[in-house]
């Protein structure tokens, strides 16, 4: 127990410093088994820092204990921090499955030598969406890692005394404006179908949480009805069941926030830029006829019928192992990110929503029978990867693009697109000639209607998660309510603590329900003297 | 413990009490008004932390009478009856000598939410507690009746604050004076009675309505916010007259467990208890109920009445067409009545008669008393401070019903939670607070003063969001120690027992933790218990305990030489080894809350002129409720992160200024 004398904001601050920095930070990767009690107050927050949308770089903080060891594993910095303060260019890696997601600058600031006060990191790295996605999820994945709430790192800097009285003055109207923007985000989204979706989870839990307290508090004395805790059983069952089809959404919310993944591969000097260009109608990458000529992955965000794509282009896939000099990134446009392009093309192709396999119709066999048996072995040897040989390719994630219809004779060309759409094991097929830009609107509306089916029609079917915050949220209180399941039969109260875990943690998107709520429905529901 | 106290004799207990009047000092540290439930906790424990007590009541026989149902504790009630107890109060130790029918509620339900409960001996109760009161030194029992409370004209630097200075009796000319007041005047602040059609002045039958002085006191000269509440109680039945056969009967548990941690035991043998019986209403209740509405007063007026100890007539009304549970209590081991739990009613007394005979159990029943309804005043309590002081009257504090709360449990907590600070007030010692991390009387407390009442407030677990770590069986560790330490409220006898019992569980935890095996050798061990781990697994003691199938005990037989001597823990163990993983994980919670509730806000802070970035609303959420801490204030309802975040701001910069100007004084709270 915590003495009850006052200490005031300022010890407190400070003792939360102490803490944080007398103890390795390599500790506090295991605070789930024995880690000395005062260790385990202060979470570790992470948010992207800089502003949402496209932009040159990113930067992503990271405030609490267990920032050094977000640092340590991502950064690859086995053996020793880096310097205080000073910028350190890294390759940025996932540490759960050790591939390489960026490289860029990380910075070290040990407490209380930080914004926040306590010790933090900032991953400065490529500001692509899927960059930035990518590095968050790696985040979320270090134990003792949350996202921050709206303000939280300005609080905390708050709290530790780190902010002067004038900053302080402008920080309620800050975080009152940051709270404001985040309520008036979920209205928005609380008015529509998704809203009504976590509304109507929200009331069945509460009438779940309800039920089982009143069967608690009650059912020694009173009439609660037989069933009362069978029809709780059901229901949390359907709960579980309808929040993990949600979350099985393929992800398709939050591609239409953050835009559909769409990859192009093949074997070099097939065309694979003079299509990017096509698409963005300007030339984007560096085009030329010679092998190689586009080693990194370039990334332009499009428009396709409303839906926003990021179109990558990637390098042939030559499993060439050298390194790429960084020829040519002055030159870039507007709205196109140049992105390291450190191991093969082949991880983006398996990250990617969908992809463009672009094949060069001159290296096509003549008679159609082999060509389809050509394209089988092209896409096998183009798209599987090398730790999974035997995955079937699901089809609705490829499309085949068969470019420089131009060089083919007329005849042929139809031979060849009449032919190729019967047979079988194959994904659709486009014919196009980037060069006369022929078949390229046909090739637009199949494109169309499979970004469409990726991101799901906003306007009909079941809603989707739109955010990666409440896809966490979701998550946890999927996990909750496994613990009701778990202890149904053991132990009650731990049951019940199960659907109250997950009613707070639905509760961080829909509004905290209190006790009184819950006590409000037990009177409603049942007739309740002593 | 229990086997110590002598069975008291009524008229000797008048005497000494009345000798006692007549010694009466003018002079004393606390002053406690009523003798009930809040009262006699208030007084022992004002008496407990040091200060020289008076409890004035108005008859000294009826100190320690339970007014309404014969019974104690109950799920929810039982963990304050613990905690109570814990903190070396009354109740839980009269409940072992007075009770005679003992059973844990929820018994399948997990350890966190079983429910001591006890049905009890009137007689036995009143003696217990009123002997009690007697061997307490320092504390002087008075009976009289209070005509004033004497405060000081509001400081003219602090408008409307004031002072406590001592009370007047209605007999006496001469005041009686002291540093602190605790008012636990239950249903007699300008309580009425009402049966039937008729209406008369008073908190309960058979006794003198209290003086209306007081009540003018709080409203006019104290400007209190004062509202109105109702409750009441059933008619009392003639035992002989219930033809128990058409009734269920309910036996009590075949191993009384005591509600103290001091007791082993308690007074009634198991086989001595009695029984409880069920029965229940019939569609025949239902309409007596509506044919006699209009003669019944009570149920007319629009006053909130509890939700959860609704009469007959609202239960009938709300949920028409059911069969409500009647159960049927006895009131003492040679009592020739029984309690009606479930058949509150209001109306006149030869209706009363006609409705309970349409329950077939009841058929030709006899009414010994009739049923009657109350209402009385309370003070919105959101007015008081954590410690339940008047947060505008210095040395004022409020406990029981007149804070708006319902039951004999809840009052006990508020009346020793209330004595303790009135008695560290009084020694000018800092007020002291309880979490509600740590115990059902800080949630209880917490939720009054933070959030007001709209009806009368009950505990119940579900109020608790720490339910998994506040459990009945841990009390002793949440609170022993620190009411020893800190609070000063718990003797060093009971302290000794709780440091004992703490050493032996962290002896016994740790000899589980040090016994490994694998998976493989634990099978041996205990062939008959289902290990879905693979071979090679290594588990500790700890880790075999939290198998449904596994107790201690099964443990100790195995491994009798480093686990046997801690077979008296056996349970305790069992319960801490599941709950243990749940509550290390709610710990993070915890000390976040408690971080905010060390984080004092003025009282005297104007709200509507504060120099901080604050909406309108918030200003008037936070000048209505006037929360004392910044976890309270995170609680109310319309509060904005924003808002936190700017007191937050205040409470430091403030807190800066106050440092510096006090610097050599001791911190306060």
């Amino acid at each position: 127990m915590l003495p009850f004398t006052c200490r005031g904001i300022w010890r407190a601050a400070v003792h939360t410093l102490r803490t944080s920095r007398g103890t390795p930070p390599c500790r506090l990767l295991s605070t789930c088994d024995g880690v000395p009690p005062g260790l385990a107050d202060a979470e570790t927050i992470f948010a992207l820092s800089s502003g949402h949308g496209r932009c040159g770089v990113a930067v992503i903080r990271v405030s609490g204990p267990a920032s050094a060891t977000a640092l340590r594993c991502m950064a690859g910095l086995t053996r020793s921090l880096p310097p205080p303060r000073a910028a350190l260019l890294r390759s940025i890696t996932d540490p759960q499955a050790k591939e390489v997601l960026d490289r860029g600058l990380v910075l070290w600031f040990p407490a209380p030598h930080s914004f926040t006060g306590e010790d933090s990191v900032e991953f400065h790295i490529h500001g692509g969406p899927a960059v930035v996605t990518a590095v968050l999820q790696a985040l979320g994945s270090v134990p003792g890692m949350r996202p921050a709430e709206a303000g939280e790192f300005t609080r905390r800097a708050f709290q530790a005394g780190k902010l002067g009285l004038t900053e302080v003055e402008g920080l309620g109207d800050l975080i009152h404006a940051e709270t404001e923007a985040q309520r008036r985000q979920a209205l928005r989204q609380m008015s529509g179908e998704l809203g009504h979706l976590y509304k109507d989870w929200s009331h069945r839990l509460k009438r779940c949480l309800a039920h089982v307290e009143a069967f608690i508090d009650f059912s020694e004395d009173e009439l609660i009805e037989d069933g009362v805790l069978n029809q709780v059983d059901r229901s949390v069952c359907a709960l579980q069941a309808e929040m993990e089809r949600h979350l099985k959404d393929e992800r398709r919310g939050e591609r239409l926030r953050s835009g559909v993944q769409v990859v192009i591969a093949g074997a070099t000097n097939a065309g694979k830029s003079s299509l990017l260009n096509t698409l963005c109608q300007r030339p984007a990458a560096i085009v030329s006829p010679i092998a190689g000529t586009t080693r990194d992955v370039v990334e332009t965000a499009l428009d396709i019928g409303g839906f926003p794509v990021l179109l990558s282009d990637t390098a042939g896939l030559r499993d060439s192992p050298d390194l790429v000099e960084r020829e040519g990134s002055a030159e870039l446009g507007k709205g196109q990110r140049l992105v390291t392009w450190v191991t093969t093309g082949r991880t983006w192709v398996e990250q990617a929503d969908l992809t463009l396999v672009v094949v060069d119709c001159a290296h096509l066999p003549t008679d159609v029978q082999q060509a389809a048996a050509f394209l089988q072995g092209h896409l096998k040897s183009v798209l599987q990867t090398q730790e999974q040989p035997e995955t079937a390719l699901p089809a609705d994630r490829y499309l085949l693009v068969l470019n420089k219809t131009d060089l083919l004779p007329e005849d042929q060309r139809q031979k060849l697109d009449r032919e190729l759409r019967q047979v079988s094991g194959l994904p659709p097929v486009c014919l196009i000639s980037c060069h006369t830009n022929e078949g390229l609107q046909d090739f637009l509306t199949v494109l169309h209607s499979n970004v469409k089916t990726l991101c799901g029609d906003p306007l009909s079917g079941a809603p989707t998660l739109t955010q990666a915050r409440h896809r966490a949220h979701l998550q946890q209180c999927v996990a909750a309510l496994a613990q009701y399941q778990q202890y149904r039969n053991a132990d009650l109260a731990l049951a019940a603590e199960g659907v109250r875990l997950a009613l707070t943690s639905l509760g961080r998107i829909t509004g905290r329900v209190g006790a009184e709520e819950i006590l409000d429905i037990i009177f409603k529901d049942f007739c309740i003297g002593k | 413990m229990l086997t110590k106290k002598p069975p008291v004799l009524q008229s000797f207990l008048s005497l000494v009490f009345r000798r006692a009047s007549h010694l009466a000092r003018q002079q004393y540290d606390v002053i406690v008004v009523g003798g009930g439930h809040a009262g006699t906790e208030a007084a022992a424990a004002a008496a407990r932390v040091g200060a020289e007590t008076l409890l004035v009541t108005q008859k000294t026989n009826t100190i320690g009478a339970l007014s309404c149902n014969p019974s104690l504790g109950g799920v929810g009630k039982g963990h304050l009856v613990k905690e109570v107890d814990a903190l070396d109060g009354l109740c839980g130790r009269a409940g072992d000598w007075a009770g005679i029918h003992f059973s844990i509620l929820n018994r399948s339900k997990g350890p966190a939410v079983w429910g001591p409960r006890a049905q009890l001996d009137r007689q036995r109760y009143r003696e217990f507690i009123q002997s009690e009161l007697l061997s307490t030194p320092r504390l002087t029992v008075l009976e009289g009746s209070v005509e004033e409370l004497l405060v000081t004209e509001p400081n003219p630097e602090e408008p409307g604050h004031h002072r406590v200075t001592g009370i007047r009796l209605a007999n006496g000319s001469h005041p009686i004076s002291a540093s602190s007041v605790i008012l636990t005047t239950g249903t007699f602040l300008s309580g009425s009675l009402f049966v039937g059609q008729t209406t008369s002045p008073g908190g309960r039958i058979g006794d003198a309505p209290s003086s209306a002085g007081l009540s003018h006191t709080l409203r006019e000269r104290l400007g209190l916010r004062i509202g109105r509440l109702r409750t009441g109680t059933p008619p009392r039945i003639v035992k002989d007259t219930v033809d128990l056969s058409l009734t269920n009967l309910h036996p009590p548990d075949s191993h009384p467990t005591p509600f103290s941690f001091l007791n082993t035991h308690t007074r009634c043998k198991p086989e001595e208890q009695l029984p409880c019986y069920l029965t229940h209403t019939t569609p025949g209740v239902d309409r007596v109920v509506r044919e006699s509405l209009h003669l019944n007063c009570h149920i007319q007026q629009d006053t909130k009445g509890p939700r959860y100890c609704p009469s007959i007539e609202s239960r009938v009304l709300r949920f028409p067409g059911r069969s409500h549970q009647v159960w049927l209590e006895p009131e003492g081991l040679n009592s020739d009545l029984l309690y009606p739990q479930g058949l509150s009613m209001t109306m006149p007394p030869d209706v009363q008669l006609r409705l309970i005979r349409e329950i077939p159990a009841l058929h030709r029943a006899e009414i010994h008393t009739p049923g009657y309804g109350v209402q009385y005043d309370f003070v919105c309590p959101t007015q008081l401070s954590p410690a339940l002081q008047v947060k505008s009257t210095q040395g004022l504090f409020l406990a029981g019903q007149i804070n708006g709360t319902t039951g004999y449990e809840e009052a006990a907590a508020q009346g020793l939670w209330a004595g303790v600070n009135a008695a560290r007030s009084a020694l000018s010692m800092p007020p002291v607070a309880l979490s509600r991390t740590e115990s059902y009387i800080g949630v209880l407390i917490d939720d009054l003063v933070s959030r007001g009442v709209t009806e009368p407030y009950r505990m119940f677990t579900s109020r608790a969001e720490f339910r998994t770590s506040l459990r009945p069986d841990n009390a002793d560790l949440r609170l022993t120690l620190k009411g020893f330490e800190e609070v000063g409220c718990v003797s060093s006898l009971r302290y000794q027992e709780a440091v004992r019992v703490r050493d032996g569980l962290q002896n016994a935890l740790a000899a589980l933790q040090t016994l490994t095996l694998s998976t493989h050798l634990w099978r041996k061990k205990l062939p008959d218990i289902g290990m879905s781990e693979s071979k090679s697994t290594i588990l500790t003691g700890m880790d075999l305990l939290q198998y449904n199938d596994v107790s201690f005990e099964m443990l100790a037989s195995v491994f009798p030489e480093c686990l046997s001597p801690y077979m008296e823990f056996s349970q305790r163990l069992n319960i801490e080894a599941v709950y243990r993983p749940h509550c290390d994980l709610q710990k993070k919670e915890i000390e976040r809350i408690q971080k905010e509730e060390n984080m004092t806000l003025p009282q005297d802070i104007d709200y509507f002129s504060l120099p901080v970035s604050l909406s309108q609303e918030v200003r008037e959420i936070l000048d209505r409720v006037r929360p004392s801490t910044l976890g309270a204030a995170t609680r109310l309802q319309g509060m904005t992160p924003a808002a936190v975040v700017n007191l937050l701001r205040y409470v430091q910069h403030t807190g800066q200024r106050g440092r510096r100007a006090h610097r050599n004084q001791p911190d306060q709270k």
